[in-house]
């Protein structure tokens, strides 16, 4: 299975959300990471089929995704963003009802319910409204839809967005066990949520691919050090405008900050190892900001 | 797939309400037809109910056959003989009520009679108590006179072309006589109170179909629908599907239920009269019985609720606006009602998809189309423009939400 992006490209009138992407994916996990805004979505939604391209392609073993038509749509499990459900459907309901359209016989999508329900820890909730669920909840049944159909491509865009820590790792762990043998991407701007899973990283950027690699190779892609360093509090007010500071900690004696700098900011300041967090501050720091960068 | 459309059309708690407001609207119209029958008994006192109209039935089939020369001079003369009645001539209702309760077997030969020996849009109910027994002779002439007096009158000589005219003459005098008779109140009833049920039931219909196409956009679950292997074919076809298995269960169901109560208890005779042999169908030139006119009104009904409730689907998978999709039933029965006032509109209403759902009344209306050299009245015209329309409009709404 090779799903292969070439000169992608997607325009809405004079803004263009993804700029000429040239990527090649095969199994594994593709954590794609970047601010809101920077095509993501966009992107996501043209290799559903949801969207097309401007100018470009998207192939699956060599043949246009959107020719394939329902062929290419078999072979996929979607869980949008804004996950939209049937508020008056039993969880059983909504499932056997997706499984009708992803095209499963009756018998077969009553089993693979069965088993997914427990997978997905909504075993008891099979007979509850759509409507009654958590957030959390909604969202297992969202990924339970999306693999009703043991899909080989499994397309995530922020399946965590809203969720609890504990249900953030929950969901994390779920991801990561259902990943096997299959092609899986997942959009983020929570940079935990791929750190431990992702094979490979894509950091997105206004519509472009910045950076792509393993964990390691994108912590290493960045040029600058990291360094750690207390200052007096009113310092660090003064720093964050001269530096990338990925992390501030005050306390009584003063203001504990983590530098993204290629010089040494301080005398006393500190080497220490880059995140993934880092980086994403590196390569995103203009727009990082708390509602976009959850660490 | 159908059936999960339709499990969700249903298993809306507003949808839910529908139906109790359904079950409702049949109880309250079946009522209202039921009631409509009433027979006055010996001491003046008028009763509804079954047993009224059984007694209605007996007592209106005395005069049940042909409405010959011979049985107009009877009913003139009973007529008159009642007339001389104490009962009659007193200025007491109550009274008046006892010498009509002696009428009302033959009251609606007698309605025929004031209908013939009254100008063609003139109508006295004392016109038959001075027609003379020689005079009722001219019965069916009168017909067909009054028509031709009134074609040629002011009002409505430029109204028709003459090949219309020509069309309508014919046509009255195509009508085979003399006229069978019997009692038929319970398809007039029927027939009176049907527009009513079926314009609400298009109307309630709407809310029921309305989210088909939209739903999926309001709740944000479009994206895995359209992602889904049948997204873009299977599952479209079952929604498409979906909505016109909706529209033809709640149509038939409430329409055949309407049906079986009012006529389950005004009785089934009549069936095979003219419509003609009536109060309400005298001057129509549509020659059919009222089993005929009934058949022209489910038929109709149907091809109107599927015409206009498709035309709501389409908004619905156009626009993905659940709100603007509810509005067109409301707009294709109400906005004709507005525009009834300009004359000049009058060929266009007359072939609107609201006529569908009162075909009743349809066949009592002289709305002429000329296609060619050939004169149609507008039953035709509406039934086969807007089925072909309904039909023609299931590639396209397919087509629509596809996209």
């Amino acid at each position: 299975m090779e799903l292969k992006l070439t000169d992608l490209t997607k325009k809405f009138g004079d803004f263009t959300a993804v700029d000429h992407m040239n990527l090649t994916m095969t199994e594994g996990v593709y954590g794609l990471l970047g601010v809101n805004g920077a095509g993501k979505t966009t992107l996501m939604r043209m290799l559903c089929t949801l969207l097309l391209p401007t100018s470009g392609s998207i192939t699956c073993d060599g043949k246009d995704i959107f020719k394939m038509d329902g062929e290419y749509r078999n072979l996929l499990g979607y869980l949008p963003q804004d996950f939209g459900f049937y508020p008056e459907f039993t969880v059983s309901d909504y499932l056997l009802y997706i499984a009708a359209i992803k095209g499963m016989r009756p018998a077969a999508a009553r089993k693979r319910v069965r088993e997914l329900l427990p997978k997905v820890g909504l075993d008891k909730a099979a007979n509850k409204k759509m409507k009654k669920l958590s957030g959390g909840m909604k969202r297992r049944a969202g990924i339970a839809q999306a693999m009703l159909n043991d899909p080989k491509i499994l397309i995530l865009d922020e399946p965590t967005a809203g969720l609890d820590p504990n249900e953030r790792i929950r969901f994390r762990n779920l991801i990561s066990e259902l990943s096997e043998e299959r092609l899986v991407l997942l959009s983020t701007h929570i940079v935990s949520d791929i750190e431990y899973i992702a094979n490979e990283i894509w950091l997105m950027k206004d519509g472009k691919l910045v950076q792509n690699g393993t964990v390691d190779e994108i912590i290493n892609s960045m040029p600058e050090s990291v360094w750690i360093c207390t200052v007096e509090k009113k310092m660090a007010d003064d720093m964050m405008k001269k530096h990338k500071i990925s992390n501030l900690k005050s306390d009584a004696k003063g203001a504990e900050l983590r530098i993204i700098s290629a010089k040494k900011p301080l005398p006393n300041a500190q080497r220490v190892p880059a995140s993934l967090e880092d980086v994403f501050l590196y390569y995103f720091g203009g727009k990082a900001d708390e509602e976009n960068v959850v660490v | 797939m159908l059936w999960y459309e339709v499990k969700k059309v249903f298993s809306k708690t507003s949808n839910k309400a529908g139906l109790v407001i359904l079950a409702v609207m049949l109880a309250v119209v079946s009522y209202f037809a039921v009631i409509q029958v009433g027979y006055v008994d010996e001491d003046g006192n008028t009763k509804t109910g079954i047993k009224a109209a059984r007694t209605l039935r007996d007592v209106k089939n005395q005069w049940a056959g042909y409405i010959t020369e011979e049985v107009l001079v009877e009913v003139l003369e009973q007529n008159a003989a009642i007339n001389a009645s104490d009962e009659y001539q007193s200025k007491d209702v109550t009274e008046n009520n006892k010498a009509y309760a002696k009428k009302q077997g033959l009251s609606d030969i007698r309605d025929m009679i004031n209908r013939a020996f009254c100008g063609f849009r003139e109508y006295d109910y004392y016109r038959a108590d001075s027609v003379t027994t020689e005079e009722v002779k001219e019965f069916y002439n009168r017909r067909t006179l009054n028509l031709k007096e009134w074609l040629n009158s002011e009002e409505a000589k430029d109204q028709y072309t003459d090949l219309e005219k020509q069309f309508l003459v014919e046509r009255y005098e195509e009508l085979e006589t003399p006229l069978y008779y019997e009692y038929a109140d319970g398809w007039s009833a029927l027939l009176e109170y049907g527009p009513s049920i079926s314009m609400l039931l298009v109307l309630v219909t709407g809310f029921f179909v309305s989210g088909i196409f939209s739903n999926e956009f309001q709740l944000k679950a479009d994206s895995i629908f359209f992602s889904a292997k049948y997204g873009r074919d299977k599952a479209v076809a079952a929604k498409v599907g979906a909505g016109y298995f909706i529209i033809t269960f709640l149509y038939w169901t409430v329409m055949l239920l309407y049906s079986a109560i009012v006529i389950g208890i005004l009785g089934t005779d009549g069936a095979e009269c003219a419509i003609q042999a009536g109060f309400g169908g005298w001057k129509s030139f549509y020659h059919i019985t009222y089993f005929e006119n009934y058949l022209l009104m489910m038929f109709g009904g149907y091809i109107g609720s599927l015409f206009i409730l498709t035309c709501s689907m389409l908004v619905s998978a156009k626009t993905h606006s659940t709100v603007l999709s509810v509005a067109i039933p409301f707009i294709l029965l109400f906005l004709p009602s507005f525009l009834s006032g300009f004359s000049v509109l009058s060929d266009i209403l007359g072939i609107l998809p609201d006529q569908l759902l009162q075909m009743n009344m349809v066949v009592k209306y002289f709305n002429l189309y000329q296609i060619g050299k050939s004169v149609v009245g507008a039953v035709p015209v509406v039934m086969v423009l807007y089925f072909v329309l309904s039909v023609a409009a299931v590639p396209v709404l397919y087509g629509i939400y596809k996209k």
